[in-house]
């Protein structure tokens, strides 16, 4: 029996949370995956570390590549030389308070990152060949014009990395029409994990709250409690953005649960799962959670404390108040859904979170000092 | 005295705006990518050059912005920048991005800074709506931008927008429409169709050949819709506007109307051809242009076959 030949995928980003998931979830189906990744002093690659050094048994594994998606010709070379069937652009400037910080430099990275990758496959002549995914975002949707927002809901960009990346997502369009590029937008929604990163608002909370119920910190200091999210599972999110590149034809995806839930209730969720029933107390800016019964971990936080603060300091200069999908597209013409719930999302987090809290709490205990980064 | 900046002075619509503002009794100062060896031929034949203060500045370059906001004091800002061909922009789609959407951060980004309390016009593009079909656009129209031009342009709206949300900058965005006059380059089907048919009228032979004929814009008059820009800064509250003339024909009619002016049959000089066309290109793009003309009392004067007369007057007195 003649053997298929390999399938080689090349992900940008690929040391990110959607680029670890990514690259195990095709790892797993048998493709050769390479990765572009930043050149750093530090190691910056342990979220796809068991990947890289434990090759797969069925001849699947991960090749990884200095890049940077401000540098065209690097982008242009790796491509070149790895001659993919697909790209994932998953790489990006994708924390929406640092775009406003530094918005020329998300604009380089997320928008201009897309087009370079679209210029390199038609400049190579791998229009015809290379099928490409771009990681669009519901932060498009920004100041919401209707709910739930579909793919036919128009954009409304409310900060620096919104508006890049909706450049990204028209100029991935105009390719497919120009060209004929197989090249997909999937618009996804907030999707977490125990990957995410400790600034995003989800891992914040769930990293904060294991660490407050183990005395590790005292308080957790938030921005927008009322800000509501539609939040998945990135495991289930990348699946997605697989399944839009093995279609008959290329087309734009909303992903995202259809259920929607407030910073405010996310924390809720979080304690708990630690065994934290919290009470909220003031308004506005004076708003605070206070621990109204604790058991099992927490069990040693006393009644009262203030476990949980606003700090306006996280507000942003335009916020986006109310996010939620509407995926009905990518169930009927992909046969994607969701399989991890809001309940089983929070909770994996917490506990991953907990598991690490726990070995920083020991270390302590032992003498050493346990590491506490901060943003 | 009133001071205006323009970013972008050397173009069409820079020269059309410097002449409207020094007649309104402005200090005019203009940038262009090298002022030095411009030739300046826009604002020569408008008769201003001179008169405007005119500085070098790629807006590429986000030092040379705020060095550029700093010794100019402007109160109004006119960013006219960028890469403005749509058929260029394939060629180059990162100069477009550069030119066009980080040129715009770069203006914002340094009045924020500096603290300015300087008005903003942003040019964007009627390019950004792409194929309106038969609804003509107005400023409630979702964009869907068909070339790396427009979702440039597509871009800068949006960052001008959020600034204004975030920070309370002032800055307003006009969608314009399709805006010609004599000073258009040749790179624009407009004006290569208004010289190849002069060519013809004094007996060059030559044949005009084109892409399309079926293609439907909405076509105005540059020197009005400058009148247009300055209007948008005079506002109360920084709003944004369509700026159409209101009224849309085909490519053939325009090409049909500019013949017509030189008492020549188009349809003896004319033909297409499918290879110059672009790999994509909305078939229709419509204007409504009401709320600027309620708010603003502005609308176009000048439309088809008054804008051909115009264009092919003004190409004879030139050649």
């Amino acid at each position: 029996m003649k053997k298929r030949k390999q399938k080689i995928a090349l992900i940008t980003g690929v040391t990110g949370q959607d680029g670890a998931y990514l690259a195990e979830f095709l790892v797993g189906k048998g493709y050769l995956v390479h990765g572009i990744k930043r050149r750093a002093s530090l190691f910056n690659t342990d979220r796809v570390d068991h990947l890289y050094r434990d090759p797969h048994e069925s001849g699947g594994h991960l090749v990884l590549h200095y890049g940077d998606m401000t540098d065209s010709l690097v982008i242009t070379r790796i491509i070149q030389k790895v001659v993919p069937d697909e790209i994932y652009n998953l790489a990006a400037q994708s924390h929406v308070a640092v775009s406003f910080e530094e918005p020329e430099y998300t604009a380089n990275a997320d928008a201009l990152g897309a087009l370079r990758v679209l210029e390199a496959i038609r400049i190579l002549g791998l229009a015809a060949k290379t099928r490409f995914y771009q990681a669009g975002t519901s932060e498009l949707f920004g100041l919401v014009r209707e709910t739930p927002q579909s793919e036919a809901t128009p954009f409304y960009p409310r900060s620096p990395y919104a508006a890049a990346k909706l450049y990204a997502h028209w100029i991935t369009v105009n390719y497919r029409e120009a060209y004929g590029i197989f090249a997909c937008n999937g618009i996804l929604f907030n999707h977490e994990s125990p990957l995410r990163g400790e600034t995003f608002v989800t891992r914040k909370i769930t990293r904060g709250l294991a660490r407050i119920a183990l005395g590790l910190q005292e308080c957790l200091f938030l921005g927008n409690l009322d800000a509501k999210r539609d939040w998945g599972h990135a495991r289930d999110y990348v699946r997605a953005q697989w399944l839009m590149l093995q279609q008959s034809a290329p087309r734009d995806y909303v992903i995202a649960t259809g259920e929607q839930h407030s910073v405010r209730e996310f924390v809720d969720c979080a304690a708990r799962e630690l065994g934290l029933e919290l009470g909220w107390r003031g308004k506005g800016r004076g708003e605070h959670a206070v621990v109204a019964s604790s058991s099992g971990v927490s069990g040693k936080l006393k009644r009262g404390k203030t476990v949980v603060r606003i700090d306006p300091g996280y507000f942003r200069p335009t916020e986006v108040e109310t996010l939620l999908g509407d995926a009905t597209r990518a169930r009927r013409e992909l046969g994607w859904k969701p399989v991890v719930t809001f309940g089983e999302l929070v909770s994996e987090m917490v506990r991953e979170d907990l598991r690490i809290a726990q070995r920083d709490a020991l270390m302590r205990r032992h003498g050493y000092d346990s590491p506490d980064p901060h943003e | 005295m009133r001071r205006a900046l323009i970013v972008g002075v050397s173009g069409q619509d820079g020269a059309y705006l410097s002449q409207l503002l020094l007649q309104k009794g402005y200090w005019v100062a203009g940038t262009s990518r090298d002022a030095r060896s411009n030739s300046w031929t826009n604002l020569r034949r408008l008769g201003v050059h001179g008169r405007v203060h005119t500085l070098s500045l790629d807006t590429g370059d986000p030092e040379g912005v705020a060095r550029v906001l700093e010794e100019t004091h402007p109160d109004e800002i006119y960013n006219l920048a960028g890469q403005s061909s749509v058929g260029l922009s394939f060629e180059r789609p990162l100069e477009t991005f550069a030119s066009i959407s980080l040129g715009m951060f770069h203006v914002l980004e340094a009045i924020r800074r500096l603290g300015l309390r300087a008005r903003v016009f942003n040019a964007c593009s009627s390019e950004c709506f792409g194929d309106t079909g038969e609804n003509a656009a107005d400023e409630g129209s979702p964009f869907r931008p068909h070339s790396p031009y427009a979702v440039a342009k597509a871009a800068a709206y949006w960052a001008a927008a959020n600034y204004r949300d975030a920070y309370g900058l002032w800055v307003c965005s006009a969608i314009l429409f399709n805006h010609e006059s004599p000073l258009r380059s040749e790179r624009f089907v407009t004006s290569k169709i208004v010289g190849a048919a002069c060519r013809i009228a004094r007996g060059s032979g030559e044949r005009l050949r084109l892409g399309t004929l079926t293609i439907v814009r909405d076509w105005g008059w540059a020197p009005e819709y400058v009148d247009a820009m300055w209007r948008l800064l005079q506002q109360e509250l920084p709003r944004d506007y369509v700026v159409a003339s209101g009224s849309s024909s085909t490519l053939e009619d325009f090409v049909r109307e500019i013949f017509a002016a030189l008492d020549l049959d188009w349809r003896a000089h004319v033909e297409v051809d499918p290879a110059l066309g672009r790999p994509s290109e909305p078939r229709c793009v419509r204007g409504d242009a009401r709320r600027i003309a309620r708010d603003l009392g502005w609308s176009a004067r000048c439309r088809l076959p008054e804008l051909a007369r115009r264009l092919v007057r003004a190409a004879r007195e030139s050649a």
